[in-house]
């Protein structure tokens, strides 16, 4: 009979998870002496919350009667999210055909489409909020540009992985018919990466609209906007209505994206 | 008529997969190649469909409209359009799961269409038809509308001979179209793949000698690269040795000796 290797003997592989778990441990306490991780703070310093608590409560709902200017920005921030979803989903969707090897053959050209990727994911959202609102200016416009290259950045490199990993075979098939290389892609492929790009873009436009109402802080419009201000001007009742209403809408757009995604999947698409 | 001369082929690593391999394949033929797993098989039919280049040697294939083209020189283009007319039966069906069983029917004549109308316009409904009649050829029809994840194994691998009749081949090729399927069904795609070669030649890989003793006009078998059986489709036990080696005498002894419960 043959001796067990070495290094497959259940002995041996308890020794290796107890040393690494042993390191993960040490690093971890490591980084919360280093971050000065104390607990205990949260409860000494919690009645600066609870003051800020008592002067949000009860909520200003009538600020919804008298300005109408709510409603608007509820509306920009929604537009945000569709426009830089849909704008960026596609330009993501372009690059990743650019970068992924199925559908790209020259490898100057996924090269260049990966550093675009790659560049646009390493700059951080609110660096990219701080250009465009210097460039075009405070308002809705500038949130749609920055989360357009947002998502191009995010969810092009995720693409790129979806049509790597699309299975071989149906592609040899069609190609084995005398199809050209943009027929494969669109009868092979294309049906294969459909239901990701309409799941992962539904989830974008959730990330989207959460993201765009951070990014209103900074000057990108839409309710975040009106939630600096209400802030700014010391209005915590108006500004714990916007909340409530901000969390409502994030909550009914994920029930509606849900719902029209998985009506979008059941079809032949 | 396919006629194969003197085809070599070597991986990267230095095996030679392909030694000097030679045969011609007329129309009424069906061809079942034979050999052990590794023996080179499947790489002669993707060299066959121009899938792979072999290293040396000529695959001259008759063109429709008369006249002989040798598929390891021509330009990629020309490639293409011979591959129009070459229908493939895959052991894995290769079919798009996503689309319907129709949509992957009509995959089979996108070569024979432009680009530009495969992606505005599409398919015409005289295709459709036409598709649903290969369709119903292999007893699928009422399929038609399904999406083909839904299917079982039996029935995608008739699919698949539908969407390579619908190619209005010359030339049918079938790699392992049986293997996956249970003995019922692998007989009802042998008797479906059949009667095709009265109308083209057809060669199919196979591991099921008794299958292609039934339904094949000829064996080629194939082993370390190289021919060493081309003739009648029934092998004697001996010749079956011969191709698999000499493993395949001990499980024969081995079985012979079990006691019957």
């Amino acid at each position: 009979m043959n001796a067990v290797p070495g290094y497959t003997l259940p002995s041996i592989k308890y020794k290796q998870k107890a040393t690494i778990a042993t390191a993960v441990a040490f690093v971890f306490v490591g980084l919360c002496v280093a971050m000065g991780f104390d607990p205990a703070l949260l409860f000494t310093e919690f009645h600066y919350v609870r003051d800020l608590a008592g002067s949000m409560t009860p909520p200003n709902f009538k600020v919804f009667w008298s300005d109408a200017g709510i409603y608007m920005a509820i509306a920009e921030s929604l537009c945000m999210a569709f426009l830089g979803t849909l704008l960026g989903g596609l330009g993501g969707l372009a690059l990743a055909f650019g970068s992924a090897g199925p559908t790209m053959p020259w490898k100057g050209v996924r090269m260049v489409c990966r550093g675009i990727l790659t560049l646009l994911r390493v700059i951080p959202t609110l660096i990219l909020i701080l250009i465009f609102v210097v460039s075009v200016g405070i308002g809705p416009f500038s949130g749609v540009l920055t989360l357009l290259l947002a998502t191009i950045g995010g969810f092009g490199q995720l693409f790129t992985q979806v049509i790597e990993q699309a299975e071989p075979k149906p592609l040899e098939a069609v190609y084995s018919v005398g199809a050209s290389r943009v027929q494969v892609i669109r009868f092979g492929l294309w049906p294969q990466v459909l239901p990701s790009f309409i799941a992962n873009m539904f989830y974008a436009y959730d990330v989207n609209l959460r993201a765009g109402i951070g990014l209103g802080i900074f000057g990108g419009g839409g309710v975040g906007f009106q939630l600096f201000m209400a802030i700014r001007l010391l209005h915590y009742k108006e500004a714990f209505a916007l909340i409530c209403v901000t969390v409502v809408l994030i909550v009914l757009m994920e029930k509606a994206s849900d719902l029209l995604r998985t009506s979008l999947l059941q079809k032949n698409l | 008529m396919i006629e194969v001369r003197h085809i070599c082929k070597t991986l990267p690593g230095g095996r030679r997969v392909l030694d000097d391999l030679s045969f011609t394949v007329r129309k009424g033929e069906f061809v079942g190649v034979l050999g052990a797993s590794g023996a080179g098989k499947t790489l002669t039919l993707r060299c066959l469909n121009g899938l792979l280049k072999p290293d040396s040697g000529s695959i001259l294939i008759a063109l429709p409209g008369g006249g002989v083209e040798d598929i390891c020189k021509v330009p990629s283009r020309k490639l293409r359009q011979i591959r129009q007319r070459i229908g493939v039966v895959f052991q894995g069906y290769h079919l798009v799961k996503r689309l319907t069983v129709l949509e992957n029917v009509l995959v089979g004549r996108l070569g024979q269409i432009s680009t530009f109308r495969s992606l505005i316009y599409g398919f015409k409904d005289k295709e459709a038809e036409e598709a649903v009649a290969a369709l119903e050829k292999v007893k699928v029809a009422h399929l038609a509308g399904a999406r083909v994840s839904s299917l079982s194994g039996g029935e995608m691998q008739r699919v698949a001979i539908a969407r390579a009749i619908f190619q209005n081949p010359h030339l049918l090729l079938a790699d392992e179209p049986i293997s996956n399927l249970d003995p019922s069904n692998a007989k009802v795609i042998m008797r479906l793949i059949r009667p095709l070669c009265e109308e083209m030649p057809v060669i199919g890989v196979f591991h099921q000698p008794e299958m292609t003793a039934k339904y094949c006009t000829r064996i080629i078998a194939i082993k370390e690269g190289r021919i060493v059986y081309d003739g009648q489709p029934v092998l004697t036990q001996e010749q079956l040795i011969d191709i698999y080696g000499e493993e395949l005498r001990q499980i024969e002894n081995h079985n012979h000796e079990r006691p019957v419960l």
